[in-house]
């Protein structure tokens, strides 16, 4: 099929079918359309963006609340590794002291021999 | 897809305006739909605005979208059973002032009277001075198709051209 050149009649609907301007009106009720939609769209996610905050919320305190709880903990792990330790050591003390009694105890009994 | 252009919709709505409104007009032969079928299609545009890469591409976008937007309103309207090519004088209520001419309003109504498929084919090729290749991408026909709708709506608009406005139409 040729559509080219075109005829009188062919020319004829072109200018017929020109564009025509749209209503004045379209714009202005279609930007009114569009913000209204946009504040339907926002009260619409509010509730569901309230709970998402309050998820958020929860989720923090607790996070904050584990990270405090395990400090604690670590704290008191680390206190009663201190004090094993000071034990330990206070053990070596004593046992290391009991044997220097012996000896002594033995070196003074050895004279009177 | 990235792409670097970004489309400002105010902007759009000015540029393309007139053609959504003309080929929705001139799809129903309803102005008050056709006003109502641009508001839809702007707001379709809106929400799809991220996926426009060019005005070339918002341009085919909003023709497309116009066209089937029109054909949906056509069908919804045969549906609930309302013939709209029976009053068209009543029906076509533009004002005086937005008509060219005698001779392009009788070819409006000319055009609204044939089958839907061939009225679109026409007005893409005369309004928007589309090729049947471009036509057919927009709405999304085969090639043979749309042409055989151009040829058929032509032929069939000359001939109701030929008895009904022959004071006017020199081709015809």
């Amino acid at each position: 099929m040729e559509l080219e050149p075109k005829d009188d009649f062919e020319r004829e609907l072109q200018q017929a079918f020109a564009r025509r301007p749209a209503p004045p009106s379209l714009k202005r009720r279609l930007m009114e359309r569009r913000r209204t939609e946009k504040q339907r769209l926002a009260q619409a996610q509010r509730p569901f963006l309230t709970w998402q905050r309050l998820a958020a919320s929860l989720l923090l305190t607790a996070v904050l609340a584990g990270s405090v709880e395990w400090r604690i903990v670590e704290q008191r792990r680390r206190e009663e590794a201190a004090r094993d330790q000071v034990l330990t050591a206070l053990r070596i003390t004593t046992h290391a002291l009991d044997r220097m009694n012996t000896r002594l105890a033995a070196h003074r009994r050895a004279p009177q021999d | 897809m990235a792409h670097d252009w970004h489309p400002d919709f105010e902007q759009l709505v000015d540029t393309h305006q007139s053609m959504v409104f003309s080929l929705a007009l001139r799809m129903t032969a309803d102005r008050g739909l056709a006003e109502e079928i641009a508001q839809d299609v702007f707001m379709e545009l809106d929400r799809n605005l991220a996926r426009i890469e060019s005005p070339a591409h918002a341009c085919f976008w909003l023709r497309r979208v116009a066209m089937s937007r029109s054909a949906d309103a056509l069908r919804r309207r045969k549906v609930r059973g309302i013939d709209l090519w029976v009053d068209l004088d009543d029906i076509h209520a533009a004002s005086a002032e937005d008509r060219a001419s005698p001779l392009s309003a009788r070819l409006e109504q000319l055009l609204a009277t044939l089958p839907e498929p061939q009225r679109a084919a026409l007005v893409l090729r005369y309004q928007e001075d589309l090729t049947p290749e471009e036509i057919a991408s927009t709405l999304k026909a085969p090639l043979a198709t749309v042409k055989s709708h151009l040829q058929r709506g032509l032929k069939l608009l000359r001939a109701k051209a030929q008895n009904h406005l022959k004071e006017y139409v020199r081709g015809a």
